[in-house]
């Protein structure tokens, strides 16, 4: 268990990132959702032990990740959002190099690992291939066998399906939901289907804070019957629904606009119940913060 | 379109700071070089340091190394498009290609045009600047400026910005664009550098074919006198203009390549390289998609294990990615590669010092590796230092590195780690070099030792403080590129500061002492003072280390707060390590600060200087006082070779010459090892000035007119411990040798005057005093060579330890040993010598032979066999053709004794000649026309035995003509005989060289020979011209009778001393009425011919004869001492020949002496043979401005 207490962050720039943020995170997958600048990152980079927090705490079972760096990254598998690699370097000895850091001293057992993760991550047939010839995908997923090395307690994933094609997406993810079982990963991510398939607990986070925190299904569950939606075929038209009703999204649909709206009971004639899913309980916390 | 290009590419240029920077460069460099004066090429003496010559060093010198900066800017041009990628944009777009590679080519001209002002303006504020030196400075003269900046810059920045435009263009290749620039530049260096190592006199075809202008300026002005420089332009003719031309062809042609083939298509840009990285990806792609997804199984389970053996792996690790991230970097390896050229290239002329061929021995060619080498391991050091701070950062592998469970200061320590390891491959490359270069130079004794300690002891250690000075850097400072400019900063600062004044070298980070190896010591004495500095350096560098451990960057936020946290969470784990560095730093510091500052008294060059300024200001009033001269010498002296000391007890008779009593005593101790001196009459001392050299004693019963006396003496030299630089170099463990200057000289002593003009006006002296003209009643009883002695009876017991021999002027009478030394008895009997002696001692084999009753000894270092026969055959050569020439040989002995190459010359003491190890002992002779400087050299100090021990001058003007001049000329005859008179024309081709650029960089006045005073030029090199001339105008023997009556009329003189004008009188006698001209000339004026060979043409007669035309244009000038010249009235004897064969090796077909009383004249001969080539003073026997236009071909009509 996870439990981060009051973390707060404050750039030299003046950028308030974290507000206050308190999650208790148990094993399995956690699904982080927020937009772009929500703060994901720099939460994730404080566990990761790369960033100071101003104030608050983290414990993992009893390790204090913001004081105890080194026995941290002990136990840390860290993919970041955005990360390069050595280019003339092959995948395996990179691998094998990282494996060493990681404490894997035995030369055996790490032959055994770092074949292992190449074979998982389907790298296997172009280890030997310097990293700098990678494709975006290929790249992605060394990054995540670089992060699965050494049985990590708690694994830190930044955005890792951006950018990959649809199957590359769920090879990934396939393989990410194989291994959290027991062990702590965080995914953040802002594309919710993401959270929705492999998440038993999510938390969504906007500027800083946090917005909401549970298991998906109960998320959805509590908005049921509150979602309405209805076809617009003008932007004055959905700008005009803006005005005066809590609308959670807008989708281009043949041409025309599907306004959702959330309402207790039915906003208007016109407006159709619609099945609530993950989506809305996004949409419907970042609009309601706004609202507010 | 070719305008929009243009402005696009120049708004940019001006937008980029990298512009101003590159503006700043060139500006504050001619900045200095105009305001500082010892910054730029001219240094001291009279040349304007904004005058034409000086700016003309300054563009030709600032424009060839910016080359590298015109490379910087035109490079990139293109290559930009391919980097940003931009180029599919741009040519998917209907662009001409006029337009494209036009418009970016004007931009990048005008941008490096900008950028070279830099030198104007810079030029021009330097002259206002408070500090700048007024006295050489003038108003501004705009010409003087924009003239080189014209014809050298502005063409320069043509040809070669279109050169690395198209290379760039066509290559697009970013490891191309950076080192193109770096590889002309050495390549032209090592071009110029072979041009200048080998002495070419004629550099015709170097200076048209030279790029960058370094060679051609510097053929062309060579000669120039202060006047000249201070007046002349580079005119638009000749070799100048035709090597501007050529160059602005080339530009041309280069420009035109680029248009034809630079493909003007997306997918042809591409090409296979650009377009590599994607068809990797894709390829890898294709291979994917038959892949499927594996099952996920559980991974197997590891055991994390973090001991210090993980540490260690860890360490290793890291090291060997980081060592690969630089070996497998194109860049690394075309600086091996270009760094093997040069120390391959220099190590070709280890084997030639000065213009001698000599043995490359292990020292030697370590020399030229060092100065071909190092620079490039600098480089290394300082760059990579830079990349492997930053190469996480840079590839964006940082947030994955940071999060690793990895100790700071392993990863810290494997940058250094792999840093170190390259620079020990690059080192080990450099070995190799050196060891294939001796062999193929064809020497096989290889001192691995010697190249182990220098280049990984002693070179390693101060590449491995650069590291750390440059990790330091790069991890403090946020930018890598500030981080160079500092590290680059640093080492410039490093010897600016030393210059002016800072010579601690505890305070000029990584510099260690400086030290000299030689065959004969090692690395002597200098092994500890090595030691301490560098052990120091390393601790204050591994304590850098520890600060930028605590300081490093991990972690994505990298303010000062955050890093100073870091830094306190870090402390506690690093503080013992860095409290033991701090520890020894200090402790090793405070070792080294004992040493050098207060067992020896730590003096600065500048503290040297204000030392011998005092001395000139309280004690040149007592120049003239009448003291009494040595007549007899006895010393005992203990040399302890080990403790590089001596000890020496001994007397000084003293006779007073003068008409007047003398009742005080003054002496000059210039080497402050004077203990205690004696009268043996009461005396008292009246003033103790140690400090600056010079003590007064009282005697309390005057020495009356043509009394003696006796004077005792202690005098002793100790060395303690180490000193900080300047080692006294007379004292070694192997190779002790030290003259008269440790024992007292009587009276004050001129020798130890400031000489330097401007170092003079530093120390508010005023002008130099010139020596007495000859006739001064003074100075006409005072001798040249030892002003407070006549001719002296000498005597002395020398000892040393037991395994070295001492020597010291005189015949050995015994030698003995007594509580394990070794002790000899010199005695030099009835003859008398100049008070000039010395004392050696060290670990010698003798090679003994014998001339008529003249036992020949020479003193060598087993290993130097190389040369002994020559220098014995020399010694008889000299012996024979000096007795029948200029009288007998005064000793039964002669001697040569070779001494370390700390100093490098060889000196004439009575019967003995020190001889350095470096020149001559190592000599080496291979083809037959080699100058053979050994053979000459030891003739020449043989000469001095006539000339300086039985002739002696009076301390006057001209007086040293004398005794170098005839020195040289007696030893030019010597070598004559045995080399044939064309080897000796070749000799004296350079020494006209030589002397017209040592009257070039005259920074007083040049004086006529016969009133010659401080200009070696002078003495040697138009004195031995002048000496030739004259004895193959008035002939061998004739010339040689006028100084044998010369020397016999003044031998063993003792007052009044013979001078110059005696000497003229005596050249006088000897030539004939219609040659007297040549006397004037040669001894009493400055005179210049200008001969040269206008065309030469060939008409076959009948009976297999040729008729030879020879036009000819002849003038002669006289010049003032600083350069101004006259015309002179022409009637004047010159030889005039015809020649078959190659300029290299004429074969005279014809020559005679003709009368020249116009400046145009044609002459006519009649020759048997077909010929190749005239001239007119062929073989420059008269001392011509421009040696190298005497000679034609002939044509035939």
């Amino acid at each position: 268990m996870l439990s981060i207490q009051n973390l707060t962050k404050t750039y030299s720039s003046g950028v308030r990132a974290l507000r206050g943020i308190s999650l208790e995170i148990p094993q399995g997958m956690f699904g982080l959702l927020g937009p772009n600048g929500a703060g994901k990152s720099t939460l994730m980079k404080i566990l990761a032990t790369l960033l100071e927090p101003d104030n608050g705490s983290a414990q993992l079972d009893g390790l204090n990740l913001v004081t105890q760096k080194d026995e941290t990254r002990k136990i840390l598998g860290y993919l970041p959002q955005e990360f390069g690699v050595y280019p003339k370097m092959p995948a395996i000895d990179l691998l094998d190099h990282l494996a060493i850091m990681k404490g894997i001293t035995n030369r055996r057992e790490r032959k055994e690992t770092v074949d292992g993760l190449l074979q998982q991550t389907n790298l296997w047939d172009n280890r030997k291939k310097a990293l700098g010839g990678y494709s975006g995908g290929m790249k992605q997923r060394f990054g995540i066998a670089q992060a699965l090395l050494a049985n990590p307690k708690l694994i830190i994933v930044d955005e890792p399906t951006a950018g990959l094609d649809p199957a590359e997406r769920n090879r990934f993810l396939n393989l990410l939901s194989g291994i959290g079982r027991n062990v702590v990963v965080i995914l953040s991510t802002h594309i919710v289907e993401d959270v929705r398939e492999l998440c038993s607990r999510m938390a969504i986070i906007s500027q800083g804070q946090l917005l909401l925190e549970g298991a998906p299904s109960q998320a959805i569950e509590a908005l049921k019957g509150h979602v309405w939606k209805k076809i617009v075929a003008t932007d004055a038209g959905r700008e005009a629904l803006e005005k005066d009703l809590h609308v959670i999204s807008t989708h281009l649909v043949g041409g025309l606009h599907e306004v959702r709206v959330y309402a207790a009971g039915s906003p208007g004639a016109d407006f159709v119940p619609a099945e609530a899913d993950l989506e809305d309980v996004y949409f419907f916390n970042l609009t309601a913060t706004e609202r507010n | 379109m070719l305008w929009t290009f243009f402005w696009f590419e120049l708004k940019l240029r001006f937008r980029s700071i990298s512009t101003y920077i590159f503006f700043f460069i060139p500006f504050m460099m001619m900045f200095f070089f105009v305001s500082v004066e010892d910054f730029g090429p001219i240094g001291p003496g009279k040349v304007l340091l904004n005058g034409p010559y000086a700016l003309l060093q300054g563009f030709s010198q600032l424009t060839g190394f910016g080359s590298l900066l015109i490379a910087a800017i035109f490079g990139p041009a293109i290559l930009r498009d391919f980097q940003q990628d931009t180029y599919s944009l741009i040519f998917t777009k209907p662009v001409s290609k006029l337009a494209y590679l036009g418009g970016k080519w004007a931009a990048s001209f005008v941008a490096t045009i900008f950028v070279f002002s830099g030198l104007v303006l810079g030029g021009i504020v330097g002259t206002f600047m408070p500090w700048a030196d007024k006295t050489r400075m003038v108003p501004i003269q705009l010409w003087s400026y924009l003239q080189p900046f014209f014809s050298l810059t502005a063409v320069n920045i043509f040809f070669l910005g279109a050169l690395f435009f198209g290379v760039a263009a066509l290559s697009r290749r970013i490891v191309v664009v950076y080192l193109q620039g770096v590889a002309v530049l050495a390549l032209y260096l090592i071009l110029a550098i072979s041009v200048i190592a080998t002495n070419k006199l004629d550099r015709f075809w170097p200076s048209i074919v030279d790029p960058l202008g370094l060679i051609f300026v510097q053929s062309i002005t060579r000669y120039w006198t202060v006047v000249e420089r201070n007046s002349k332009h580079l005119d638009w003719t000749g070799v100048f203009l035709y090597n501007r031309l050529l160059w602005i062809g080339v530009g041309i042609v280069a420009l035109a390549i680029t248009y034809l083939l630079f493909p003007m298509s997306a997918e042809a840009l591409a090409g296979r390289r650009a377009n590599r990285k994607a068809k990797q990806a894709a390829e890898a792609e294709e291979q994917e998609k038959g892949i499927r997804p594996r099952a996920v199984t559980q991974l197997p389970v590891v055991n994390q294990i973090f001991s210090s053996g993980t540490t260690w792996l860890q360490f290793a690790s890291m090291t060997r990615i980081r060592l690969q991230n630089i070996l497998r970097e194109i860049p690394f390896w075309a600086i091996a590669i270009l760094m093997m050229i040069f120390c391959a290239i220099n190590g070709a002329f280890a084997g030639e010092v000065n213009g001698v061929k000599v043995w490359p021995v292990t020292y030697l060619m370590l020399n030229v590796l060092q100065g071909g080498g190092f620079l490039f391991l600098y480089i290394v050091a300082a760059l990579y230092a830079g990349e492997l701070i930053w190469r996480e950062r840079d590839v964006r592998f940082n947030q994955i590195h940071d999060a690793l469970p990895l100790r700071d200061w392993t990863d810290w320590f494997s940058k250094f780690a792999a840093l170190a390891i390259a620079e020990l491959l690059l080192l080990t490359i450099i070995l190799l070099v050196g060891v294939v270069m001796q062999v193929v130079a064809g020497y096989f004794n290889f001192e691995l030792g010697h190249y182990l300690k220098e280049l990984y002891l002693i070179g390693f250690t101060q590449f491995a403080m650069i590291i750390l000075l440059a990790l330091f850097v790069h991890t403090v400072v946020g930018n890598k590129f500030v981080g160079h400019a500092i590290v680059i900063g640093f080492t410039i600062l490093i010897p600016v500061l030393y210059r002016y004044g800072i010579e601690n070298r505890l305070l000029l980070f990584g510099e260690i002492t400086p030290y000299t190896y030689s065959d004969m010591n090692g690395y002597g004495h200098f092994v500890w003072a090595l030691f301490w500095i560098t052990l120091y350096w390393l601790f204050v560098g591994s304590l850098l280390g520890v600060v930028a451990i605590l300081l490093a960057r991990r972690g994505t936020e990298t303010s000062w707060i955050v890093r100073l946290k870091l830094l306190r969470e870090r402390f506690p784990r690093l503080a013992v390590l860095a409290a033991l560095f701090l520890a020894f730093s200090v402790a090793t510091g405070s070792w080294f600060f004992y040493n050098t500052h207060i067992r020896n008294e730590f003096r600065t060059t500048k503290n040297n200087r204000e030392v011998q300024a005092e001395y000139e200001r309280r004690h040149k009033k007592n120049e003239r006082l009448p003291q009494p001269k040595v007549t007899a010498i006895d010393i005992n002296v203990d040399i302890f070779p080990e403790r590089r000391s001596f000890q020496a007890v001994g007397h000084y008779t003293l006779i007073n010459r003068t008409d007047k009593p003398i009742d005080e005593i003054h002496l000059t101790e210039s080497r402050e090892s004077i203990d205690e001196v004696r009268f043996d009459r009461p005396f008292h001392n009246t003033l103790s000035d140690k400090k600056h050299f010079y003590e007064i004693y009282k005697l309390e019963q005057p020495l009356q007119p043509g009394e003696s006396m006796r004077m005792d003496f202690r005098a002793s030299y100790t060395s303690k411990g180490f000193k900080d630089g300047n080692e006294r170099a007379e004292l070694a463990y192997n190779g002790t040798f030290f003259d008269r200057d440790y024992f007292p000289t009587i009276g004050y002593d001129q020798n130890i005057e400031l000489d330097e003009p401007v170092r003079r006006r530093d120390e508010k002296l005023g002008e130099l005093e010139e020596l007495a003209p000859p006739g001064d009643p003074f100075y006409s009883n005072v001798s040249l060579f030892s002003p407070d002695s006549e001719w002296v009876t000498y005597h002395t017991v020398v000892s040393t330890s037991s395994d070295q021999l001492a020597i010291a002027p005189g015949y050995l009478k015994h030698d003995w040993v007594e509580n394990g030394r070794r002790y000899f008895d010199y005695d030099m009997g009835d003859t008398r010598i100049d008070k000039f002696f010395s004392y050696l001692s060290g670990r010698f084999e003798v090679k003994r032979d014998a001339w008529n009753d003249v036992k020949l000894e020479i003193y060598y270092t087993p290993g130097h066999e190389f040369n002994l026969d020559k220098m014995m055959e020399s010694a008889k050569a000299g012996l024979d053709y000096y007795g029948k020439n200029f009288g007998p040989y005064q000793f039964k002995q002669y001697r040569v004794l070779e001494y370390p190459r700390y100093r490098t010359f060889a000196q004439s003491f009575p019967n003995t000649v020190p001889f350095s190890e470096e020149i001559g002992f190592i000599e080496r002779l291979k083809k037959s026309d080699d100058l053979d400087l050994l053979y000459f050299v030891n003739a020449h100090e043989l000469a001095h035995q006539w000339w300086g021990h039985q002739l002696v001058g009076s301390l006057t003007q001209g007086s040293n003509m004398m005794s170098e001049t005839l020195a040289e000329y007696s030893a030019l005859k010597v070598m004559e005989k045995k080399y044939g008179e064309e080897n000796i024309r070749k000799y004296l081709k350079y020494e006209l060289d030589r002397y017209l650029r040592g009257r070039a960089g005259e920074t007083r006045h040049e004086p006529p020979l016969s009133l010659v005073q401080r200009e070696p030029y002078v003495w040697y090199q138009k004195g031995a011209l002048v000496m030739y001339a004259l004895s193959d105008y008035i002939g061998e023997d004739k010339l040689n009778a006028a100084l044998r009556g010369f020397l016999e009329k003044n031998r063993y003189a003792t007052g009044p001393y013979p001078d110059t004008r005696g000497f003229v009188a005596a050249m006088r006698g000897a030539t004939p009425p219609e040659l007297q001209y040549l006397i004037t000339d040669m001894f009493e004026s400055i005179v210049l011919y200008e001969n040269k060979a206008v065309s030469a043409t060939v008409t076959p007669e009948a009976g297999n004869k040729y008729r030879v035309m020879l036009k000819v244009d002849t003038k002669k000038h006289k010049s003032d001492g600083s350069g101004n010249e006259t015309p002179m009235e022409l009637n004047d004897l010159i030889e005039v020949g015809v020649f078959s064969g190659t300029k290299e090796h004429l074969k005279p077909l014809h020559m005679e002496k003709q009368w020249f009383k116009t400046q145009e004249s044609t002459v006519e001969f009649v020759v048997d043979e077909k010929p190749t080539f005239a001239g007119i003073d062929p073989y420059n026997k008269l001392i011509d401005r421009d040696p190298t236009d005497n000679l034609i071909a002939v044509e035939e009509k």
